[in-house]
């Protein structure tokens, strides 16, 4: 723990320290078919989202990237989403 | 022999039946060869994130085996030759699965309580708003 974690009333903007969400007792296991829960850590345009902003452990974000990528390739996970295709439609592709 | 599991996407056009067919084909590939099915299960029918082969949906199959690895080249060499496989995947595990996969598992949302003040929920809703 540095100082930076120690809430005061003096830092109004005090952020809770995020702890990583698969690491744990009550953590929940990486699997490349549970497209769910991959899904909350890919951004809009399907990019993985970098562990520093979800506190992924390194350990586990490698776990993650693994599944990821497995989850692309056998389609449950878009590689790239664009600004106009919806989820399910596309429109405008011609 | 080594545990597999195996998912493979078959075109949309086929009916379950066929779907279901060819998964009992390809059950049989690995037998012949040695391999011991531990469980399939069929997800059905499901929007591909991206078009593979021009198709938009296809049946997903999860084959799960403890196969030589004979039999599991033997199998994705049929399923690379078969017209009707857009895709498949084949994964060593390091232990068999208990139960069906989380795919399956429908209500597993409402379970889903306990992240609430997680920030990659914010991550959520802003998908969702879009």
């Amino acid at each position: 723990m540095s100082a930076a974690d120690v809430p005061t009333p003096k830092r109004p903007f005090f952020r809770r320290k995020k702890t990583c969400p698969f690491s744990g007792p009550k953590a929940k296991k990486i699997d490349w078919k549970d497209e769910k829960l991959l899904s909350h850590y890919i951004s809009e345009r399907g990019k993985m989202i970098p562990s520093r902003i979800t506190a992924v452990s390194q350990k586990k974000q490698r776990e993650l990237s693994q599944a990821i990528k497995r989850a692309r390739y056998m389609a449950l996970l878009p590689y790239v989403r664009l600004e106009n295709d919806g989820f399910q439609k596309r429109q405008g592709r011609m | 022999m080594a545990f597999y599991e195996t998912v493979f996407i078959a075109r949309q056009e086929l009916s379950s039946s066929q779907v279901e067919a060819l998964t009992e084909q390809f059950c049989t590939v690995l037998k012949d060869n040695g391999a011991k099915i531990h469980k399939t299960e069929q997800w059905g029918l499901r929007t591909l994130a991206y078009r593979i082969k021009k198709s938009r949906r296809g049946f997903y199959v999860l084959i799960e085996s403890d196969a030589p690895a004979a039999a599991l080249h033997e199998m994705e060499r049929q399923m690379r030759l078969h017209e009707d496989v857009l895709r498949y995947m084949s994964i060593k595990e390091e232990e068999l699965s208990t139960g069906p996969s989380v795919i399956l598992d429908k209500d597993r949302d409402n379970r889903d309580d306990n992240r609430n003040d997680r920030d990659d929920n914010r991550n959520k809703n802003t998908k969702e708003a879009a």
